[in-house]
């Protein structure tokens, strides 16, 4: 049913605005979101693979280059599209659910941000439009900007200012580079843009082509939060509820693979392009993960580490080969959820406690133990541990950095991976296993059983992923050998 | 001798570095980790330009492991360039967008 294929960006907008407009019913608005989040992850199952072209307009050829023009928007949808939509219909199922039990009364506009987020980062893995693409990727930076701003976390509003702030250098540098391509090409539809790259129309060694590169890149950091926006992109992840930040980092994740994926198969005959993604990608890693090692908040630790597994996703797009990008994308898919689960996880803890210091904390294992075992199990999958799935992941890209030729990131990967594990051994220590502090004043509430549910559903997942990896990598792989050749 | 006081000094800035508010060993230990983790990493990250030169990798190994061994601490300075402040923020965005518009523009065909 390729009919589903704009649903899936359709059902979550939709949702949306009527929630906002319908929030003083609030028992209604209820009801509804939780539907809908149900369906989410259903619609994406559901759907068969294939392009949908929006208005009916089928492409045409032009019978003077032979090229298949595209002239609709098009959505392009196949088993990567399918296994990370459906991953984020989960994980806003989970938070939707957290945030209805967590609230008698609930925000209309919260839900909003919730919804349109999810279906601005929908929009953003199935397009096959650059410029569809961008105008998702604003309203995406707007979701997350609201998230941040509508949570309850002092300085929350100071933070998501600053991000907006940021934005609006990001956002418009990338338009640029997307004029300069399409003032070069005369068109917007990647596969167009691609086709008309390999049949020589253009030079590929114009100034004015690496200049949009540069531009477009300058862009995907900002969507990635790679440095410089490593300090931002923590810093929101901090300032949000913490299942707004599970959900947030997976808005990163998605947005960081869709844009990369449209950026590789535009600029991939010029060598400097996958130069860049690796120095870029290792940069995120030694710096998220050193920064990571000296924080006292919790939450902001999480962020710095998020930061810094993003650079593995980069670093196996960055290689380039086949199985090097089944990798990255397999560590994207990974980390969506463990990083999920982690920032839940340390969520449930600040909710018992209202703490984030961890040098204020102490002995919370014997109050919540299930809790304290999720986290740790979820801190070890972060840290490549096997058998779990950030073991898999991180296995594939020290083989693929091998295969390629440089041992030097086969190295620097195993060495993140070791500070990583300092970084979980440290603050688990601090806040499950030393004695409690004398002047820790616990509030002493109960875990809600929302996120117990969630943090179980998402750690099931991690653990399958990791024993079957082959369920998800398989099918990567053949997508991107399709996309390679 | 001057070596040990140096590393010894880098514990005493940790210090300031988490004030205020207690030090325990574990912040210590972790930032101590950090400052040896940037140093190791960042030296091997300079051996992939053995691609480009094996003389330039040697040389850019060297001059930066020495550079970086006898600036320590690291971290404290790391930390202060990437807190929260907008201004902060803002300047590397702009530099690194400088940087790679020019590195691209002007020498994106070499490479």
């Amino acid at each position: 049913m390729n009919e589903l294929i704009p649903l899936m960006v359709i059902v979550p907008m939709m949702a949306a605005l009527l929630i906002s407009a319908f929030s003083k019913f609030d028992k209604v608005i209820k009801v509804f979101a939780f539907v809908v989040a149900l369906c989410l992850p259903i619609i994406p199952l559901l759907s068969n693979y294939g392009v949908h072209y929006f208005g009916g307009y089928a492409p045409i050829v032009d019978n003077i280059t032979n090229i298949l023009y595209h002239p609709a928007i098009t959505y392009s949808f196949n088993f990567p599209q399918q296994i990370f939509i459906g991953m984020v219909g989960i994980l806003t199922f989970l938070v939707v659910f957290i945030y209805l039990t967590k609230y008698t009364k609930v925000s209309g506009p919260y839900l909003f941000l919730l919804f349109m987020g999810t279906a601005a980062v929908t929009a953003l893995i199935l397009t096959d439009d650059i410029f569809h693409m961008f105008v998702f990727f604003e309203i995406l930076a707007l979701a997350q900007v609201g998230i941040v701003a509508a949570s309850s976390i002092d300085y929350s509003y100071e933070m998501a200012l600053k991000y907006m702030i940021l934005g609006s250098i990001g956002s418009p540098i990338m338009l640029l580079g997307i004029g300069f391509l399409l003032a070069m090409t005369g068109t917007v539809n990647i596969t167009d843009i691609v086709a008309i790259i390999r049949d020589g129309i253009i030079s590929t060694s114009s100034p004015m082509f690496f200049l949009s590169l540069a531009l477009i890149f300058f862009g995907w950091l900002y969507a990635s939060g790679l440095p410089p926006f490593h300090t931002i992109k923590s810093g929101i992840y901090s300032k949000a509820e913490p299942h707004g930040a599970a959900l947030l980092q997976s808005f990163t994740v998605i947005s960081m693979i869709s844009i990369v994926i449209i950026m590789f198969r535009i600029y991939s005959v010029l060598p400097i392009f996958e130069v860049l993604i690796v120095l870029f990608s290792v940069l995120a890693m030694i710096l998220g993960v050193s920064l990571a090692l000296t924080q006292t908040d919790f939450r902001r630790m999480i962020g710095f580490l998020a930061v810094g597994e993003l650079g593995f996703i980069g670093l196996g797009i960055g290689l380039g080969t086949q199985y090097a990008i089944t990798a990255g994308l397999f560590q994207a898919l990974n980390e969506i959820v463990i990083t999920a689960l982690l920032f839940i996880g340390f969520g449930a803890i600040v909710n018992a406690t209202n703490e984030v210091d961890t040098r204020k904390l102490g002995g919370l294992l014997a109050s919540h133990p299930k809790v304290g075992i999720m986290l740790l199990i979820g801190g070890l999958a972060m840290a490549g541990v096997p058998p779990l799935s950030g073991f898999q992941s991180k296995l594939m890209l020290v083989q693929a950095s091998l295969s390629c030729g440089y041992p030097e990131l086969s190295i620097l990967t195993i060495m993140v991976s070791i500070a990583t594990f300092v970084v979980f051994v440290k603050t688990f220590y601090s806040m499950f296993l030393r004695p409690k502090p004398h002047d820790l004043e616990v509030v002493d509430k109960d875990v809600p059983r929302a996120m117990i549910f969630a943090m179980v559903v998402l750690l099931i997942i991690i653990v399958a992923l990791g024993i079957f990896p082959d369920v998800v990598t398989n099918g990567i792989s053949n997508f991107v050998g399709g996309m390679l050749h | 001798m001057r070596l040990y006081d140096q590393i010894f000094d880098v514990v005493k800035k940790f210090k300031e570095l988490f004030s205020p508010g207690p030090v325990t060993n574990a912040d210590v230990s972790g930032s101590l980790t950090a400052e040896i983790f940037l140093i190791v990493s960042l030296v091997i990250a300079s051996l992939l330009l053995r691609h480009v030169s094996v003389l330039l990798a040697g040389l850019v190994t060297l001059i930066l492991a020495i550079v970086l061994i006898s600036n320590i601490p690291l971290i404290p300075k790391f930390k202060i360039e990437q807190d929260d402040s907008l201004n902060k923020m803002l300047f590397y965005a702009i530099m690194v967008l400088g940087l790679i518009v020019i590195f691209m523009y002007w020498g994106g065909r070499f490479v």
